[in-house]
């Protein structure tokens, strides 16, 4: 009789200590599922560098459902979409895709969606996210397109207001830009650092400015010409074709002049055509932390969750730093109104909301703030730049390099 | 040739484009089916039918300069642009209603070909499709530097809410319903000036132009008249894509797809405007058939990348032009024609 006394009271408190721990550990929450669609181009012009792409934005989706989003009860079921990198074909998808996943956020890829989207996504309540950097004609108010990088001078700027502080002596930073006529954003690119330089006429000056064809063979005559004004640097903000033309031109001529590009024709792109001797010292620049900056821990990410080709690069940099603005935005929108009420009007709302902070970011965006003036942040700006040194890809510094103020052109 | 028992009994009935009974039937169902279209076809299918229809009545523009006229022609982007901005403009900044921006603005491309057409008076050939590569290289240097008030230079113009007769064009079948009228407006167009004294003229022009001359055709009159009713097309074309994609920018108008419209109608024939139809839906159904089968295979084989699947989206391309150049060079209308001949004296051998 005592045993099984013992053994009942053994058996009650088995049971005690079950429902105890059991109420206490923390219950599998119900998730609510949304849709993020992505505009992506597996058959056009971009096709080669999407697995990077997407594989940038894919990791950034499935870490934050694994771990904030489980948290929070929400799920991100990410629809991927062929737009070829056309216009016309964003406007013959848009409305499938709108019918059909009802998305509460999009994230763009390039002009085409912009060009397509812009005007209609106030009506069709569809926040849009932008990776590349905008230009001054798209510096329209009360958009429901957004990027987390300015215009391309703006960053430029950045590099350049860093490059002319740095000058032995103290004068202008002479720029020389190189460019195409006829295609607007290209044709934007040197009319915003023609207005740095009127802004700040004692720290910048355009030394002299080329026009040579898109897609040029041979541009030596064109930066003969340009380095006959002195130029330190020059500019070309274009295509990875350009970038090889000039560094080409500038090793025929001798002359150790470094070349400035942005993210989609930077270094690691012409590095692919051109000895990276030929490449020292010149930079990348762009509004995002570079890939190889040591406090970017989203390449952790990347590591852990990549399930595409890509690697972690430039390209995959630059679209985790998309998703993440993206993921930020919805967690606001799931504080404000909650899990299982989100909608595009929600992260719209979120996205003009306060700065987010860079905790955001995993390190590769400082702080990121938009107003309704602007698709893009317009003050308290900074960049990161990339350069060749020793024959490696090395970050120019591990500081942001704050951008002068500038006024719309 | 005529089927079997078919005679006119006067000019008028010879006239007519449908000349037998089958043919108007034909007709018939054709436009029911493209009725009905909408209600069966999902939105991606509806918005692929409209980029048809607006590169249709391009390529049938095309196809009066460079068919009908032997006018070599490099630069219909161009005038597919200066539609598309003219109507944009006439629409964004003036409330000029949609239906009379778009006429508006073909006349507008059409006065724009003047210019480079004026060199077609003493030139041809190659030499003349250098002045047409010309009109591509210039328009979008011009629109830059243009007032930005006039056609919104480098930030380009977009359209905030397309409407017709107060009708919100919002959905893919409603703008198919406009697009697809136009098209069949601009058409009957082209198959009459194909049969009228100005088509007659053209052609003359076309298979010698020296000899037409001798025969009264004035060349230089008939040579602009080609390529303004060719320009009036494409800024047809280019209204209609401004209010379809509602937002337009230089970049969007570039001679790769001069190349392609013209590649379209080397496809179809240059004989008529039954070779631009024909032509831009053969090019258009490749080019989705390798998307899709090139998107199926790199998630079958992802050795392959997508990069593959551009390229040989413009090999196929170009292969297509090649092979019909060689096996059937006056294009899928002329073997359209031979099927249609060849019923018709069935079980007749052809001669």
């Amino acid at each position: 009789m005592h045993r099984s006394i013992q053994s009942k009271l053994g058996g009650m408190l088995a049971a005690g200590a079950f429902i105890l721990l059991s109420a206490t550990a923390p219950s599998a929450r119900a998730q609510t599922n949304y849709n993020v669609s992505i505009s992506l181009d597996y058959s056009g012009p971009f096709a080669a560098v999407m697995d990077s792409w997407y594989g940038g934005q894919q990791s950034v989706f499935d870490w934050w459902n694994e771990t904030r989003g489980k948290t929070l009860g929400v799920k991100l079921n990410v629809k991927t979409y062929d737009m070829r990198y056309d216009a016309s074909q964003v406007a013959r998808t848009w409305p499938q895709l709108l019918a059909d996943d009802k998305p509460i956020v999009f994230l763009g890829m390039g002009t085409p969606d912009l060009v397509s989207l812009m005007k209609r996504l106030p009506a069709d309540k569809v926040p849009m996210i932008m990776g590349t950097a905008m230009v001054a004609p798209l510096w329209t108010a009360n958009g429901w397109h957004f990027s987390f990088r300015p215009t391309y001078s703006q960053e430029f700027a950045g590099l350049f207001s860093y490059l002319q502080s740095r000058l032995p002596e103290k004068r202008a930073l002479r720029i020389g830009t190189l460019s195409t006529q006829g295609i607007p954003g290209y044709v934007d690119q040197v009319a915003g650092v023609v207005k740095l330089a009127q802004t700040y006429p004692d720290r910048f000056v355009i030394a002299n400015s080329q026009w040579v064809d898109n897609t040029p063979i041979n541009v030596t005559s064109q930066v003969r010409d340009m380095l006959a004004t002195k130029p330190d640097l020059v500019l070309v903000g274009t295509n990875t074709a350009q970038v090889v033309a000039t560094v080409k031109a500038l090793k025929e001529l001798g002359a150790k002049v470094p070349v400035v590009t942005s993210s989609h024709n930077g270094l690691t792109e012409v590095a692919k055509a051109v000895p990276m001797a030929d490449l020292e010292g010149s930079y990348s620049v762009f509004g995002f932390a570079p890939s190889v900056d040591p406090s970017v821990t989203a390449a952790q990410i990347f590591e852990k969750y990549n399930k595409t080709k890509g690697t972690w690069g430039l390209t995959a940099a630059q679209t985790s730093a998309q998703a993440l603005l993206a993921t930020a935005a919805i967690e606001r929108a799931i504080a404000t109104v909650g899990p299982t009420k989100l909608t595009g009007q929600a992260v719209y709302d979120a996205l003009e909301g306060p700065a987010f902070g860079p905790e955001h970011f995993q390190g590769l965006l400082k702080s990121v703030q938009f107003t309704k003036e602007a698709p893009f942040p317009t003050t308290n700006l900074s960049v990161k730049a990339l350069t060749v040194k020793d024959g490696k890809f090395v970050a120019v510094s591990n500081d942001w390099m704050p951008v002068p103020e500038l006024a719309k052109w | 040739m005529l089927p079997s028992g078919i005679h006119f009994k006067n000019h008028a009935e010879e006239l007519r484009l449908l000349r037998t009974g089958p043919q108007r039937i034909g007709f018939a169902l054709l436009l029911l089916a493209l009725a009905a279209f909408p209600f069966v076809a999902n939105t991606y299918l509806i918005g692929l039918a409209i980029t048809v229809a607006i590169t249709v009545i391009a390529v049938a523009g095309l196809q009066v300069t460079v068919g009908m006229a032997g006018l070599l022609n490099l630069g219909q982007s161009a005038f597919v642009g200066v539609g598309a901005f003219t109507a944009a403009a006439l629409y964004a900044h003036y409330d000029v209603p949609m239906l009379l921006a778009i006429p508006l603005a073909g006349l507008a491309a059409g006065a724009v070909s003047i210019v480079f057409s004026l060199p077609a008076i003493r030139i041809r050939g190659l030499y003349l499709a250098l002045t047409t590569i010309a009109a591509q290289v210039v328009f979008p240097i011009v629109v830059l530097r243009l007032p930005t008030g006039w056609f919104g230079g480098s930030a380009g113009i977009g359209i905030d809410r397309v409407q017709a007769f107060g009708i919100a064009l919002e959905t893919p079948a409603a703008f198919y319903g406009v697009a697809v009228c136009v098209m069949i407006v601009m058409l009957l167009i082209g198959f009459n000036l194909q049969r009228s004294h100005v088509g007659l003229a053209f052609r003359a022009i076309r298979d010698n132009d020296i000899a037409s001359s001798v025969l009264g055709v004035e060349l230089g009159k008939y040579k602009i008249m080609a390529f303004f009713a060719g320009a009036v097309f494409a800024g047809v074309a280019g209204g209609l894509y401004a209010f379809y994609i509602r937002y337009v920018t230089t970049d969007q108008f570039t001679i790769w797809l001069s190349i392609w419209y013209l590649g379209m109608l080397i496809v179809g024939g240059l004989g008529g405007p039954l070779g631009a139809i024909l032509g831009t839906f053969a090019v258009t159904v490749l080019q989705e058939a390798i998307h899709w089968g090139g998107n199926r295979a790199m998630g079958a084989m992802p050795q392959i990348s997508g990069g593959i699947i551009f390229s040989v989206t413009n090999i196929v391309l170009g292969a297509a032009i090649i092979t019909m150049l060689i096996r059937e060079p006056h294009g899928l209308a002329h073997r359209w024609n031979v099927l249609k001949s060849a019923y018709r004296i069935w079980p007749y051998p052809r001669a």
